[in-house]
């Protein structure tokens, strides 16, 4: 699909620069997300003695030593990028922006570039080059969407992933996203919205309210329950922005019986770590097995959430266990099944709207949950139209990658990440756009919001917490009937 | 000049295609250890190899795939892979010198169909070589080897055709000859060292990238800990203000492969 280029206007709003003048002067690093303080002295080295712990702890190397022999640079991926098509900047190409780091692979770990540099006196990686990195690596959105297109089979993602990876060691990431891990690792309330239990309680039982009053029906979130079938979490977030999604998911539980329940010690899917540390990565994960373990849960269940479903589902087994590890599940998986499974009835009346669907790249670039949301949403959906393109090949929100949640960086996002999502959502026409990802959702609206664009953004269980039905109940008269017996 | 091509068809040719095959066998050889290497320090061997392969099928022989986008440019580049490895290996003369040097033959393609080839190799070597030129990412891309591959690859077609079919006198038909001769020498020998090293890693692409997606358990401690940073990990406040003055990893510390 085509976009047209920003204008110039567009342009200096998306890089405009709150920044103060003298935190990025003290920081010398010119990027538009926030930074806390760091060592700025000797940041080349720093970055070069990272650069090697990293690769030899990990298997990037294979990765890195196969990418700068085999790239051949034939700009197929400009086709692809949609942060590329929307500003035209040839920083932007994928190829581009992953030669940052290919090159300082190239000049300090191989043989070749090694000796290339001591006979040409080249003095190697200059701190220059890390800040070109800290800002490019950070305008990716880290949706993979090129990856599709490269003959060579290069991933810019995984080179983006490692390029952030390693300047988080020396000190550069968003403070939006340190902040919050820190929050989720170490602080008091152990999650990155920094919601205490009761509080979380309250919200809970306030939602079990209101689906008693709106469906005539008791409908709990299961606290603390040993022996669970499913342990669900969700992305944090939900508990307190998206309670819509959380009565649905409950809904579901509640029409199928299904054991489930919602740990105390630890309820936050949100994972920051995939997004610029597998450290982080690991030991937040490890959270979420410490919380099924003290529940003896037999499954993990995660919500609508794109970059909590992918790091639970491809990296859970990885750092908690190998092949003893629980299996993971995303919730639109389970709702698929149990439709499939004739546990789950729908009404097809309730929802007339012209709904589309939004596929969020996490889950749906391995190709792993690309139909089951469709299949469902087709069942209670008269009016439903596909973007264009979609499935395992759809347009990223723009704000992959944890940028959403650098709220500094709304303008970029919403300018040049979403220019081509906003266009294919105004295109279809749609009332309601799904997207079954708390990012996804937070970046939409704000895209919509922004570019004047007249769509609901919900999740797939808010609209079909709308249509779901329950068999004990036709009348809401009934239950207070049978519960007074 | 009659012995020099006969040195550079000889010895000189025989010289380059064992480095060629030598070199592209370590990388490849490289590669697949440090497959299973990057597996072997993994708990988790759920690697979706259907998909790899089912992917690497597809960006061998990318027949549906090359005409989705920039169209032009992937037919012509599709024209110049296929006659770059039909012409070489498969034209008469040649199975006749590789016979002579490798001991065996194989069947040969037509006279005319190798004249075909080659003059489409040709025609596609320049256009790449002008659409890399042109195309205003392609030039922010392209590094010098990415300009004198298309051309280097298109002088022993040139050279070749003339010999074949060209009525020139023949000390230039020598000279043809020899450049011919050594330009594909130049080629062979430089083919490891290159991107060209593709022709060899290009089935591996795929599995690469997906086994890379696999991290070992507990890297991100023994990183901080090569560090010197064991106890400030990156989401402690202010995790590393002060820097231990000794850096504990040096560049060279790090085998390059």
């Amino acid at each position: 699909m085509r976009v047209p280029i920003i204008t110039e206007e567009e342009r200096e709003k998306a890089f405009a620069f709150p920044k103060p003048q003298e935190v990025v002067e003290k920081q010398k690093l010119p990027v538009r997300y926030h930074v806390e303080d760091f060592d700025v002295d000797d940041r080349p080295r720093r970055f070069l003695e990272a650069f090697a712990a990293i690769l030899k702890h990990t298997n990037y190397r294979l990765a890195m030593e196969h990418y700068v022999r085999v790239s051949a640079k034939c700009s197929r991926c400009t086709t692809n990028c949609q942060i590329y098509l929307a500003t035209g900047d040839e920083k932007d190409i994928p190829c581009k922006r992953s030669e940052l780091l290919l090159s300082v692979y190239r000049r300090h770990f191989t043989v070749s570039g090694i000796l290339r540099g001591r006979l040409t006196g080249d003095p190697g990686l200059t701190d220059e080059q890390i800040q070109e990195m800290a800002k490019s690596f950070w305008d990716c959105t880290a949706c993979r969407r090129c990856y599709f297109e490269c003959p060579m089979g290069i991933d810019h993602g995984l080179v983006t992933h490692l390029g952030r990876y390693i300047l988080s060691e020396i000190g550069i990431a968003p403070r939006a996203l340190v902040v919050s891990t820190r929050e989720q690792l170490i602080g008091a309330t152990g999650n990155t919205s920094a919601i205490p239990v009761p509080a979380l309680l309250d919200t809970l039982e306030f939602l079990s309210e209101d689906m008693e009053e709106e469906k005539g029906i008791d409908i709990p979130f299961p606290i603390d329950q040993e022996g669970a079938e499913y342990l669900f979490v969700p992305a944090v977030s939900d508990f307190l922005m998206e309670a819509d999604t959380l009565m649905g998911n409950a809904a579901v539980f509640r029409a199928t019986g299904d054991s489930w329940t919602i740990g105390t010690g630890y309820f936050d899917g949100i994972n920051y770590g995939l997004f610029y540390s597998d450290h982080v990565l690991e030991k937040a994960l490890q959270k979420i097995k410490a919380e099924a373990e003290r529940l003896k849960v037999k499954k993990i269940l995660i919500g609508e959430c794109g970059h909590a479903s992918r790091s639970a589902k491809f990296f859970y087994p990885t750092f908690c266990g190998g092949k003893n590890a629980l299996p993971v599940m995303n919730i639109m998986e389970y709702t698929h099944q149990m439709l499939k499974e004739g546990r789950l009835k729908l009404d097809p009346n309730v929802v007339t709207e012209k709904v589309t669907y939004h596929d969020p790249c996490n889950i749906s670039r391995p190709g792993w949950i690309v139909n089951q949301p469709r299949e469902i949403l087709k069942a209670f959906c008269k009016n439903y139209v596909e973007m264009t393109p979609s499935g395992r090949n759809n347009i990223c929100c723009g704000g992959g990658g944890g940028t959403v949640s650098i709220d500094e960086i709304r303008p970029y996002r919403t300018t040049v990440g979403g220019r081509a999502k906003a266009e294919q959502i105004r295109a279809t026409g749609a009332k309601y756009c799904v997207a079954p990802c708390a990012n996804c959702k937070k970046q939409l609206r704000e895209l919509m919001e922004d570019n004047n664009i007249d769509c609901e953004i919900v999740g797939l269980h808010d609209l079909l917490y709308k249509a779901i039905i329950f068999d004990e109940v036709k009348k809401p008269e009934k239950v207070t009937e049978k519960e007074e017996k | 000049m009659e012995a020099w091509i006969q040195f550079g068809q000889g010895p000189l040719f025989r010289f380059c295609f064992v480095i060629m095959l030598l070199g592209l066998l370590r990388i490849f050889i490289l590669t697949v250890i440090g497959m299973v290497e990057a597996l072997n320090r993994n708990p988790d061997k759920i690697v979706p190899y259907k998909e790899l392969i089912k992917q690497t099928i597809a960006w061998l022989f990318p027949i549906k795939r090359l005409w989705t986008k920039r169209p032009i440019y992937g037919a012509v580049s599709f024209l110049f892979h296929i006659g770059l490895i039909l012409v070489p290996l498969f034209y008469a003369t040649h199975v006749l010198l590789w016979k002579n040097s490798v001991g065996f033959a194989w069947p040969s393609i037509p006279k005319s169909m190798a004249d075909n080839l080659t003059l489409i190799v040709i025609l596609a070597g320049i256009t790449l070589f002008l659409m890399r030129v042109f195309y205003r990412p392609g030039r922010a891309l392209s590094r010098k080897q990415d300009y004198v591959w298309p051309l280097l690859l298109v002088i022993p077609f040139i050279t070749g055709y003339v010999c074949a079919n060209a009525a020139v006198s023949p000390t230039f038909y020598q000279l043809m000859m020899l450049i011919h001769v050594l330009s594909a020498d130049l080629i062979m020998v430089m083919i490891p060292f290159t991107k060209i090293a593709h022709c060899m890693l290009l089935p591996l692409s795929q599995l690469v990238t997906g086994i890379s997606w696999k991290f070992p358990p507990g890297a991100g401690d023994r990183v901080i800990e090569t560090l010197g940073y064991e106890d400030r990990p990156t989401w402690v406040e202010k995790p590393r203000l002060s820097r231990p003055l000794e850096s504990v990893v040096k560049e060279e510390e790090v085998p390059a492969q």
